[in-house]
């Protein structure tokens, strides 16, 4: 299995120069490679073991695709082709799918692999692939914005290898196993690059002003997938370090309550959406058996609402109900809204089921008032009226943002891939030892508190509705703040550590 | 006298080029200022690898003839040394990509300070 595990790594590289070389045929051949890539998550779930490679001799790279990492892939794989697709109905232009290419084969490699140098190196083509993204546009408000995000990201990835010097004095090797010998101050500085790569918590801060800003589909992929290439190595390493897993694990629910408190107040919906992928990162981190299955059923439904995006009529939340959506916008946006909040029947009720069933007493509770309170950010896409037949033609001189509202179902196609996963995922079943017998009480019980919760997730809505414009967004998203946050969170971490 | 051998007063001394890079980055107002100030702070890191490479000895890790003395001879570890060309290959094309990107923003404003950098992302 060597071979096609490698051709599978660099075939993203391969098939960017390819499509640079012979232009025309690059979204074709960038399809191909999301395929391979969901094939490959297909294959580490359904593989009896795992697949452990490694290359160039003992201190060479580490490989490992198993059922923890499958998830991961596979929703890498969708949300690529997803935004291919997406991408295919709109005039072509510029690198994109290239760039798109290398950050796909990026993530790929950061998912899979087992040491902390391959790591550095596959999360900086992600971050540098990334920026390319965000600066797409061109415009001075985009360069800025990929520029704050390269500052931060390589800042971060600096200590991340002062940590990976002491991690390979302390133990001669650079294998993320090796992580638990390693001196605290080495934990901690990895534990930085990671946290601020994933978003998570106060080093996470970076997070909602790039996602809202960056053109859909780049937001798409940076909120479903490429936050994953830092939480999926945190989470690995939590299960092969027994000290790091307390401390994620409240680094998890501090980021969790952090971004539902945040996106409940935020009046923009592009922010409120990257606000809950901070949330939604902390809670998909607290448990390793879940962590995959939950950032899968994330991912899809967060790539299908930034896509979706595209189509609002306003980013301004408060003046939606003016404005229906047509039947193609609103199904999608709604099945998405319904899956985060956790609506039985959608495959991020089985997530967060899974998820509540791992965690034992208070941290359980918690998470389940946090529910309540994710249920209530999306309340605010569910009131969003359906165009009718009948008015369609009065909405056409309504909505002011005319250039984005053409494309019909067209324009959707990627969306359909996402919406499609999204239903179709509830019936893959990666999420563990758990999930035969959690199949068995999904009807009773769990669906009916379930329900509750959405219940009370729009009473909390409700609620908020009049004491939201007396709420006051306290600003620390300026890049000194973003810098000074990683300072705080390193000196914290070393404190945490020593104790 | 551990507490004063070289390497370690080094080692001193290159945690506090990266402390100074960072301190530099996060109150440097000028956007090319703190673009050198990272600068700084990866010459910090490189040099610590440069360093641990160095604990064994000093020689280049390079066999050109099979020295019988192979075993005693004081080389370099050859790993840190590899893994920081990597990172400095790295380390150099994020910051030609910022400098291109600080360029661009010079045209829109001259001054570069961040101050005007973060109102025009929030207008």
């Amino acid at each position: 299995m060597t071979t096609p595990a490698i051709i599978w790594l660099v075939l993203p590289f391969l098939m960017a120069f390819t499509g640079a070389l012979l232009p025309g045929i690059e979204t074709t051949l960038a399809l191909i490679v999301a395929i391979a890539t969901v094939l490959a998550g297909l294959f580490g779930a359904m593989a009896a073991e795992p697949l452990s490679l490694q290359l160039v001799g003992p201190y060479g790279i580490a490989l490992l695709m198993d059922r923890f990492v499958a998830p991961f892939l596979l929703l890498n794989g969708l949300v690529t082709a997803a935004v291919l697709l997406d991408r295919r109905s709109r005039p072509r232009a510029g690198t994109f799918v290239l760039v798109l290419l290398v950050l796909h084969g990026g993530v790929n490699s950061a998912l899979v692999c087992q040491d902390l140098i391959s790591l550095y190196v596959a999360l900086e083509v992600v971050g540098l692939a990334s920026f390319l993204l965000i600066v797409g546009p061109q415009s001075a408000k985009s360069l800025w914005i990929g520029l704050r995000y390269l500052l931060v990201g390589n800042t971060a990835m600096l200590l991340f290898l002062i940590g990976t010097a002491q991690v390979y004095r302390s133990s001669g090797s650079f294998r993320l196993i090796d992580l638990a010998g390693a001196s605290s101050t080495a934990m901690a500085l990895i534990l930085v690059g990671l946290l601020t790569k994933a978003g998570l918590f106060v080093s996470g801060l970076w997070l909602p002003r790039t996602h809202a800003e960056s053109p859909a589909e780049v937001s798409a992929m940076l909120s479903g997938v490429v936050v994953t290439a830092g939480a999926c190595p945190l989470v690995r390493a939590t299960t092969l370090v027994e000290p790091l897993a307390p401390l994620v694990l409240g680094i998890g629910l501090a980021s969790a309550c952090f971004g539902v408190g945040l996106a409940l107040i935020e009046t923009d919906a592009k922010r409120m959406l990257a606000w809950s992928t901070l949330s939604q990162m902390g809670l998909a981190v607290l448990v390793p058996a879940v962590a995959g299955f939950y950032a899968l059923s994330h991912g899809l439904a967060k790539a299908s609402l930034f896509l979706l995006s595209r189509h609002f009529p306003s980013r301004r939340l408060e003046i939606w109900t003016q404005n229906p959506l047509p039947l193609q916008v609103w199904f999608p946006l709604q099945l998405a809204a319904l899956s985060i909040a956790g609506c039985p029947l959608l495959v991020g009720f089985l997530a967060k089921e899974s998820l509540l069933k791992q965690l034992p007493g208070p941290s359980g509770l918690l998470v389940t008032s946090l529910a309540v309170g994710t249920a209530a950010v999306y309340a605010r896409l569910w009131g969003w009226p359906l165009l009718g037949q009948r008015d369609q033609g009065s909405s056409d001189q309504g909505s002011s943002d005319q250039g984005s509202k053409a494309p019909g179902w067209r324009a959707s196609g990627g969306v359909l891939l996402l919406s499609l996963a999204l239903l179709l995922a509830v019936g893959l079943g990666p999420a563990g030892p758990s999930w035969e017998g959690f199949l068995l009480v999904a009807p009773g019980a769990a669906s009916l508190k379930a329900l509750a919760i959405l219940a009370a997730g729009w009473l909390l809505h409700q609620l908020l509705q009049t004491v939201r414009p007396l709420l006051k967004m306290p600003n620390l998203e300026r890049l000194d703040d973003l810098l000074g946050g990683l300072a705080v969170v390193g000196t914290a971490l070393i404190v945490i550590m020593v104790r | 006298m551990p507490a004063f051998s070289l390497p370690l007063l080094l080692e001193a001394f290159l945690l506090l080029t990266v402390l100074a890079g960072f301190l530099g980055l996060l109150l440097r107002r000028n956007l090319f200022l703190k673009l050198l100030a990272m600068d700084v702070m990866s010459t910090g890191v490189i040099g610590f690898f440069v360093l641990l490479a160095a604990r064994r000895g000093l020689y280049t890790p390079i066999l050109e003839t099979l020295p019988d003395r192979t075993a005693d001879a004081a080389y370099a570890d050859p790993i840190p040394q590899a893994v920081i060309l990597t990172a400095i290959v790295i380390g150099f094309s994020t910051q030609a990509l910022m400098l291109v990107a600080i360029s661009q923003l010079s045209r829109r404003e001259p001054t570069l300070q961040v101050g005007a950098m973060e109102e025009i992302s929030t207008e």
